[in-house]
């Protein structure tokens, strides 16, 4: 990893006599968008915001370019953005006008209405620039939030929750769009939605009652693409291992007839398909693993490991 | 350097609603209903002043009822303009924009109080603009309505910072409204009980915002008063940033 933008180390907060989040360690690079999924209540939400620098940690130190983040608060200022799960708006302010304010707000006095056009730009709002924000719908609201939090131009954007509440096709448009910040800055992002995390993340980290329960990258295997099989007939492993593609073969617990395939090197599915059609398995389903992150969360989620490694 | 900027955006975003401008007409109406029933009242009585020795004149019987008259209303209608600053904030959830833009608790209160603040004072302008307009015919006493009119910067400062701390306690507008007019209130009869006594020199006395607004509008301006009005408003402001610092942490 690249010097980390972000680091957290061994970072606590206690909230109303209850510790929210416990000994937290995470680092983050430049052009590295981290995930951090949890079930309601794990410490997402208190976690971002002491990387947003709005609460001060009770117990260890985050970083922001290699800096303390409580001796110098100004970083806030300028090395980072924040959308919180509800955008923070000024309803009876235009758009472009609101966005000036805050890039002078993080200290672009100068170059405010520059760096506001620069926003409204990337963020797709050119067509309600001048329109007041509380009369604009859900999904143009979460994007000008958004662009309130990249104005500055800062080299760690916090994301909390940003798909909440859109409909599939804005959701789309906004992983995209953090997808393409991803390539330039460092997201943390806080989602419980599984989708949002396998279409934007590069890594992910799973707290579950403020502490980090699994912390992971999401690129593919290297050795091949991991499948998730259902076959009507009964197999066992040695029906599996029989076929040429096939590296691995697991069943799927408590799924009698599910399977999960790790293919060869080079193997693609629809060899895999051709050829448990041709041994008459009785193919009835064949898709992408994305859910072993998911076997993993809801694991954790159920208390059923303490830690899982990547 | 963001003080300034928030206490302008504060102002900003009081001229982009109706309330406010609502709320400066409502208060330029009921002030100039009074002045000229004032006004109309000394015409009446100045006939009968012209043989008196050292006879109240206009700045006695019109300026300054006037101005101690929008005393008492300034308790009112200074809760209103304060009760956004911050429970609006709370309410919209837009105040993470401000706690996360590295401004400091300190600044940010004293940024949204100061934008507040101008407001008042132009409501404090325009009304003592109208028997500053008396000047054209007549003979006013300017020093003593200077002193009146600084004595309601004061005490419009003080209901001010009162108002805005009272605009933390809680995400409803309505209710920092009605927390800031009963804060006010109290301290405005806080001694009354003790004047009733005939105690009008006591500790007690100096808690209250009358003892030191009044030496204004008969034209002393006293430190004492000054440093009570600052006192106060600092204490507010400090309690409004510590309150600041706890809803860091809370959920709103």
């Amino acid at each position: 990893m690249d010097a980390p933008v972000l680091a957290l180390d061994k970072v606590g907060r206690v909230l109303a006599g209850r510790r929210v989040v416990n000994e937290l360690c995470l680092k983050v690079a430049r052009g590295e968008v981290l995930g951090l999924l949890g079930v309601n209540g794990a410490g997402k939400s208190t976690t971002l915001r002491m990387i947003a620098g709005v609460l001060a940690p009770s117990t260890g130190t985050i970083r922001v370019d290699g800096k303390d983040l409580s001796e110098h608060p100004e970083l806030a200022r300028r090395g980072i953005g924040y959308l919180p799960e509800t955008p923070p708006l000024h309803a009876e302010l235009a758009v472009g006008e609101f966005l000036e304010f805050c890039a002078r707000l993080h200290g672009l006095a100068g170059r405010s209405r520059a760096a506001a056009a620069r926003a409204i730009e990337r963020c797709g709002l050119g067509e309600v620039r001048r329109r007041l924000i509380g009369a604009l719908s859900k999904g143009f609201r979460q994007r000008v939030g958004l662009a309130q939090a990249i104005v500055h131009e800062p080299g760690l954007i916090v994301l909390d929750e940003p798909a909440s509440g859109l409909d599939p096709v804005q959701a789309l448009h906004l992983r995209e769009l953090v997808r393409g910040l991803g390539a330039d800055h460092a997201i943390v992002l806080s989602t419980h939605v599984l989708p949002d995390v396998l279409a934007c993340c590069d890594r992910v980290a799973i707290l579950h009652e403020g502490r980090l329960r699994h912390e992971g990258s999401l690129a593919p295997a290297a050795d091949g693409a991991v499948l998730r099989v259902r076959v009507a007939k009964p197999v066992g492993q040695d029906d599996w291992r029989d076929l040429p593609m096939v590296a691995a073969a697991l069943p799927v617990a408590h799924d009698a007839g599910l399977w999960q395939i790790r293919l060869q090197a080079g193997a693609t599915a629809s060899a895999l398909a051709a050829a448990v059609v041709a041994r008459g398995f009785g193919l009835e389903e064949l898709r992408a693993e994305n859910s072993a992150l998911e076997d993993v969360f809801m694991a954790i989620a159920a208390g059923e490991t303490e830690a899982v490694a990547a | 350097m963001s003080v300034a900027l928030i206490a302008r955006h504060e102002w900003r975003r009081l001229a982009a609603q109706p309330f406010a401008w609502m709320l400066a007409a409502i208060v330029v109406a009921l002030m100039a209903w009074q002045y000229l029933l004032a006004l109309e009242a000394f015409l009446q009585l100045s006939p009968r002043l012209g043989g008196v020795k050292d006879a109240p004149g206009v700045t006695d019987l019109v300026a300054i009822p006037l101005l101690r008259s929008f005393s008492n209303l300034l308790m009112l209608i200074v809760p209103l303009v304060t009760m956004r600053s911050i429970a609006g904030e709370r309410r919209a959830q837009s105040l993470p924009l401000l706690l996360a833009s590295g401004a400091g608790n300190a600044r940010i209160v004293v940024g949204k109080y100061l934008g507040a603040l101008g407001f008042v004072i132009v409501l404090i302008l325009l009304v003592a603009t109208m028997p500053l307009a008396l000047a054209t015919g007549t003979a006013l006493d300017f020093g003593r309505l200077g002193a009146a009119v600084l004595g309601l910067v004061l005490f419009a400062s003080t209901l001010t910072a009162i108002g805005t701390w009272c605009s933390t306690w809680t995400p409803q507008p309505a209710l920092a409204a009605a927390a800031a007019f009963a804060v006010t209130s109290l301290l405005a009869i806080v001694d009354a009980g003790a004047r009733f006594q005939g105690i009008d020199n006591g500790g007690i006395n100096y808690l209250a915002l009358p003892t030191h607004i009044e030496p204004f509008f008969r034209g002393l301006v006293a430190s004492v008063d000054i440093v009570y009005f600052l006192l106060l408003a600092i204490v507010a402001l400090a309690l409004a940033a510590r309150r600041l610092e706890r809803l860091r942490g809370s959920d709103d």
